[in-house]
């Protein structure tokens, strides 16, 4: 049952919190002095890097710290009443009741052998004792309510028989279903892709107004906070560094973390040459070695010894409703444009060094594993993929996942051989060669840079071992010692300290590990660097970094860049050319300025609207998706995207249909789609940037 | 003489001692068991200094009692080893005897544990070990056995008599009886077995043939294992297909059958033993070969040098073992020694037993890993298949392998007993635990010496062998 019906003051009042974790050394402060207050019907954000200790506020809001947690200091008032003065029968009744709580992995959220109506149902009757035909019309609502297609069909469905962003509508149901008063959403979109989030977030905002539930949206993207919320807490290493409306904090911020924050991702005003990123410069400090006064102190470009090092730094009024944990903030001038950037110009691209044409690749799947007999399925992983690289060109290609970027990838690299066309490096086709066919040159000639920093190393051999490696198979140098003295100046190359070629790479951070990653890359001066997503897991702060770094090399070695990403903020920064692919189908292709501005392939235009900007002055037009991307197993027949493209009734007849699309050419600027001319020219720009 | 008591006037002070401890160890263990349903969960309450304690309430009260009584007990038992070296059989009875003889292990015990544990932050996963007690214990056992392998096989400073030397009148004597001949250790501390053989003896000499021979065989059926194990998971489809059915064949054929088949001597004539010799041990010499191959064959000058400096001895050992007179494979002219052909079943047998369940355990793992980054890595810079394999795959997966190498000495230090009391394996007189227990089983109920004491031996190291498992998991899992 529901407490105080009518209360009517701050549905969560956390007030100087703090929590800390006990292990057998020390304790570890994990959150420290930490309030904010969530009114009825609001949405407070919470942003911070990994490790911030935003997560723990959301566990210490559940009470469910663990052993070793605790809370140390403060209050946390739910509805007025104060949640550690409550026993544990209480507390079990607010738990999934009155708060629910939504985890960033939904199918670790949903028990994998029960049917989704059955863990729907069980809500309702846990809490409300309501019989099974209630809850089974409570369930069914609920899910027509998340806006999943065929809800009975659903609740008799088991989770694995879902799509990742089925499964997240499904796990959001399932809170809603108690009408709680307060929803904490942990990372609720990091798992899916781009338009699968933008769905999501769409259904989150409706759904706020529509139950009148109050949101704590704990996310690592400002953008997606910016889309969702009414006030924003942003947290660095345990501590809340600045609060107040999302306009404020956001065009009037008053504290250098949330700056350099905000200059270290790629906004639309970000430019590589004119207004590169600024990384954060230093480390996170752990926890238990957080430096005396401000935390932020050691990386912060206003330090003033004596001040910001000198006492705990209290949280102070910076305007209505703004707070910030800056003793300088008064005298720092906020409207100082970053410092120009003193880099050269990147240089123009040159000759093509890869051609692509008419790339297809199937794979045959037998029905039987053992015999191999039965019915052999074909999945058409590419079709038909054109383009061209050349020398010194960042060649950026976007999509989600399934779209068949791996398998384009993987054909580059030689671990796969195409079906049909031409791969063209240099004077030689390489489209049949498998990888063990192909020369030292050749394979060193074409490198990749790899996605998880904690995957890319092998973890029992030292850093410098796997680049030496990397050497020895590309046959450099004569002896060990050319070959040592090389794997030094490659560290010198990603700016890493040569101590690092004896450490494990358990001793480095993501940054580090993924820095070494392209060092080896880059060991036998790779022409074609596929990079794989290479920031895509890392920290905001340090993606600069990394970003800056591999175009600094990139610049120097006038390698060809082949960027593969779901990021069309970052594609947009560091880009030239830009290729969109969508199962298996490359639907656009064009400079960065021209695949960005309109006409649209239609598929480009929903992903362009789906990408949260962290901007206030960018106003975007909503285009969601309906549905998930067909299977490549049993691919739409026509246009791959007519299943969820909204210009489909355009086009007379039914092309779309029964027609793969030619590929259209507007100068250059080349889009797979019916449309006619006209359509083309009424589009508008999806991200535009309002006049201040 | 006087036949000895079993801790002679030592025990008049320490035996009364050993029983209040145990008793009081008893008492407040069930006490704790009690105490742990009645009292709600214990608070925990922040000290000054930001650590954490546990509130004392009854159950600290129970705890710290079991924690003394405890410790009491093991103060016992060191004065009962410490008072035996010193006192010897004269003063400390049977236990004083076999204390004072294990000396050299004693102190080596010590001095290691000693080292090990100042050194323990440099030592990686085997000084960790040092922070579980478990696994403190498991490898005290463990090493306790392998010093008296070693004191006892190779420099012949543990005993006392010869393990194959029968004294008349000695037959089937209760321990402490003194010997009717002069000359030699005046006693057999544990008694003498039916052929009038000194039971304490048989067992300080079986512990070198278990320490030998349960790790080299285990070790064999990890390298079958591995080296099937590892293309089976790397490459998949119909390869690990075949190779997992094989494997499931093995496991469900009775393998006492086997054991009986391989001694038969029709099939011993026909030389399937000798043959499935001749390729079981040829599998480290193919395992070393692709290890060293896959990892410098960039640099191929330096390959053939490892190769010729490594497979060279090897090969030679090999020829040597493989050939043997009387048997269909008899052409070596360099035989420089024989293994006896009971101890080429026990391999046999070990790796058909074991490499079955190594390779699913191998297969899992790789199947995990190859879906690693760094594994694309490799083979997106051109890396062989076993260059992935052995370099990449395999460093990777040797935490669960370790422990599970452990665990497997275990069973094939059982699995040796279980051969020895078919009669099958080692020759007859051997002092082997498996044999004697199985020598002793006939007069058990009337006397059962001489199988308990290498019963208890066997006992004690496979229980250690898993504790030192239990411990080498538990802390491998700790950052």
């Amino acid at each position: 049952m529901k407490q105080n019906p009518d209360y009517d003051g701050p549905i969560l009042e956390i007030d100087r919190l703090s929590i800390s974790f006990f292990t057998r050394l020390r304790e570890i402060p994990a959150v420290m002095d930490f309030s904010v207050s969530v009114q009825p019907g609001e949405a407070v954000g919470l942003v911070g890097e990994s490790g911030c200790g935003k997560s723990t506020v959301a566990l210490g809001v559940m009470q469910d710290l663990g052993v070793n947690g605790r809370i140390v200091g403060g209050t946390i008032k739910f509805k007025g009443r104060d949640l550690a003065e409550m026993s544990q029968a209480e507390l079990r009744d607010i738990r999934g009741n009155e708060i629910a709580m939504i985890y960033q992995e939904p199918m670790a959220s949903l028990n994998p052998a029960m049917k989704i109506g059955k863990q729907l149902m069980e809500v309702p009757i846990l809490h409300d004792g309501a019989d099974e035909q209630a809850a089974y019309d409570m369930a069914l609502q609920t899910v027509t309510d998340v806006k999943l297609p065929d809800p009975a069909r659903i609740l008799d469905a088991y989770p694995h028989q879902l799509s990742g962003g089925q499964q997240q509508r499904i796990v959001i149901a399932m809170a809603l279903m108690s009408k709680p008063s307060l929803l904490i959403l942990d990372e609720p979109t990091t798992a899916l892709d781009v338009t699968v989030e933008a769905g999501i977030v769409e259904l989150v905002k409706e759904l706020g107004v529509k139950y009148g539930t109050s949101m704590l949206f704990i996310s690592h993207n400002l953008g997606l906070v910016l889309e969702t919320c009414d006030r924003v807490c942003v947290m660095y290493s345990g501590e809340a560094v600045e609060d107040g409306a999302i306009a404020e904090v956001f065009d009037r911020m008053r504290h250098p973390y949330t700056q350099a924050l905000f200059r270290s991702i790629p906004l639309p005003s970000a430019n590589k040459t004119a207004r590169p990123l600024v990384a954060i410069p230093g480390n996170f400090p752990l926890p238990h070695e957080r430096p005396p006064g401000c935390n932020f102190g050691p990386r912060c470009d206003y330090f003033e010894a004596g001040r910001c090092d000198a006492q705990p730094i209290p949280m102070r009024d910076a305007g209505p409703g703004h707070n910030s944990r800056c003793v300088r903030f008064e005298e720092i001038d906020w409207d100082a444009p970053p410092e120009a950037s003193d880099k050269p110009p990147a240089p123009a691209p040159g000759a093509p060094v890869l051609k692509v044409s008419n790339l297809k690749k199937y794979y045959e799947v037998a029905a039987n594993a053992l015999t191999g007999g039965g019915e052999a399925r074909v999945v058409k992983a590419n079709e038909t993929i054109d383009f061209e690289a050349r020398e010194s060109e960042t060649l950026a290609i976007v999509g989600e996942s399934g779209c068949g970027k791996s398998t384009l990838a993987k054909m580059l690299m030689g671990l796969e051989t195409a079906t049909d066309g031409t791969i063209t490096l240099g004077n030689e086709e390489i489209q049949d060669k498998p990888i063990e066919d192909r020369g030292p040159s050749q394979v060193s000639d074409v490198q990749m840079v790899f996605q998880n920093p904690f995957d890319t190393l092998n973890p029992s051999m030292t850093v410098g071992r796997q680049i030496t490696r990397a050497l020895e198979v590309f046959d450099y140098g004569n002896s060990d010692d050319d070959r040592r003295q090389r794997m030094l100046q490659l560290l010198d190359l990603v700016k890493l300290p040569r101590e690092f070629a004896d450490r494990m790479p358990r001793q480095l951070s993501g940054g580090q590990k993924q820095r070494v990653g392209i060092a080896r890359a880059f060991a036998g001066d790779a022409k074609i660097v596929v990079a794989d997503e290479p920031v895509s897991a890392l920290d905001v702060s340090v993606q600069a970094a990394v970003t800056d770094l591999l175009m600094e090399i990139q610049r120097e070695h006038k390698t060809t860049l082949l960027f593969i990403s779901h990021d069309l903020s970052i594609v947009r920064y560091l880009s030239d050319r830009i290729m969109v692919m969508y199962l298996g189908h490359v639907v656009e292709l064009g400079t960065t300025e021209e695949v960005f501005a309109p006409p649209y392939h239609p598929y480009t235009e929903a992903l362009l609207s789906a990408v949260p900007i962290a901007d206030t002055h960018v106003v975007k037009k909503q285009i969601v998706l309906e549905g998930d991307i067909p299977s490549a197993m049993n691919p739409p027949p026509g246009c791959p995207f007519q299943t969820r493209c909204r210009w489909k009734e355009k086009v007379p007849g039914a092309l779309c249909e029964t027609e793969v699309p030619p590929m259209r050419n507007f100068d250059g600027h080349q889009i797979k789609c019916h449309l006619s001319e006209e359509d083309f020219a009424s589009m508008e720009p999806v991200i535009q940037i309002a006049a201040e | 003489m006087e036949p000895l008591t079993w801790t002679g006037e030592l025990g008049d002070i320490l035996d009364p001692l050993l029983g209040i401890a145990t008793l009081a160890l008893a008492v407040t263990t069930v006490f704790a068991i009690l105490a742990s349903f009645v009292t709600p969960t214990p608070r925990i309450t922040v000290n000054p200094d930001g650590t954490a304690a546990m509130a004392e309430g009854l159950p600290g009260l129970v705890g710290r009692a079991q924690q003394n009584a405890l410790y009491a007990l093991i103060g016992t038992l060191v004065a009962y080893i410490v008072g035996g070296i010193a006192l010897g059989w004269q003063g400390a009875g049977i236990i004083g005897g076999m204390m004072r003889a294990f000396t050299p292990v004693w102190l080596s015990l010590v001095a290691l544990f000693a080292a090990s544990i100042w050194f323990k932050r440099s030592l990686g996963l085997y000084g960790k070990l040092f922070d579980s007690t478990i696994g403190m214990i498991g490898f005290g056992l463990v090493m306790f056995w392998v010093f008296t392998a070693i004191f006892g096989g190779v420099f012949d400073m543990i005993y006392t008599s010869d393990p194959l030397n029968q004294v008349s009148g000695m037959k089937n004597e209760p321990p402490g009886s003194p010997l009717t001949e002069d000359g030699g250790y005046p006693f057999y501390l544990l008694g003498g077995d039916t052929l009038a053989r000194d039971v304490f003896a048989r067992m300080v000499a079986g512990s070198t043939i278990v320490i030998v021979i349960a790790p080299f065989a285990t070790l064999f059926a990890f390298m079958v294992g591995i080296t099937l194990g590892l293309p089976a998971g790397y490459y998949g489809g119909k390869l690990d297909t075949v190779l997992s059915f094989l494997a499931n064949l093995i496991l469900a054929f009775p393998v006492i059958l086997l054991f009986y088949l391989l001694v038969t001597p029709e099939i011993v004539q026909t030389g399937l033993p000798a043959y499935m010799a001749m390729v079981l041990f040829l599998a480290p010499l193919v395992f070393m070969g692709v290890l060293i191959w896959s990892r410098y064959r960039t640099q191929p000058n330096r390959a053939w040098l490892l190769l010729a400096l490594v497979l060279t001895p090897m090969a030679l050992v090999y020829l040597s073992v493989i050939n043997a007179d009387d048997t269909p494979i008899d052409f070596w002219p360099l035989d420089f020694f024989n293994i006896p052909g009971g101890i080429l079943v026990v391999f046999v047998s070990v790796v058909f037993v074991n490499s079955p369940t190594v390779f699913r355990i191998v297969r899992g793992l790789t199947l995990d890993i190859k879906t690693r980054d760094y594994v694309a890595a490799a083979q997106t810079r051109g890396e062989t298949p076993w260059y992935i394999m052995l370099w990449e795959i395999l460093p990777n997966a040797r935490g669960p392998l370790i422990v599970d190498f452990c665990l497997r000495i275990g069973y094939t230090t059982i699995l040796l007993g279980t051969l020895g009391f078919f009669g099958l394996g080692l020759p007859p007189e051997s002092p082997d635990w498996g044999s004697t227990i199985n020598e002793g089983r006939k007069l058990l109920s009337i006397y059962p010496h001489p199988a308990i004491a290498p019963a208890l031996a066997l006992l004690s190291l496979v229980l250690g062998l898993n504790l030192l498992a239990d411990g080498l998991r538990e802390e491998s899992l700790r950052d």
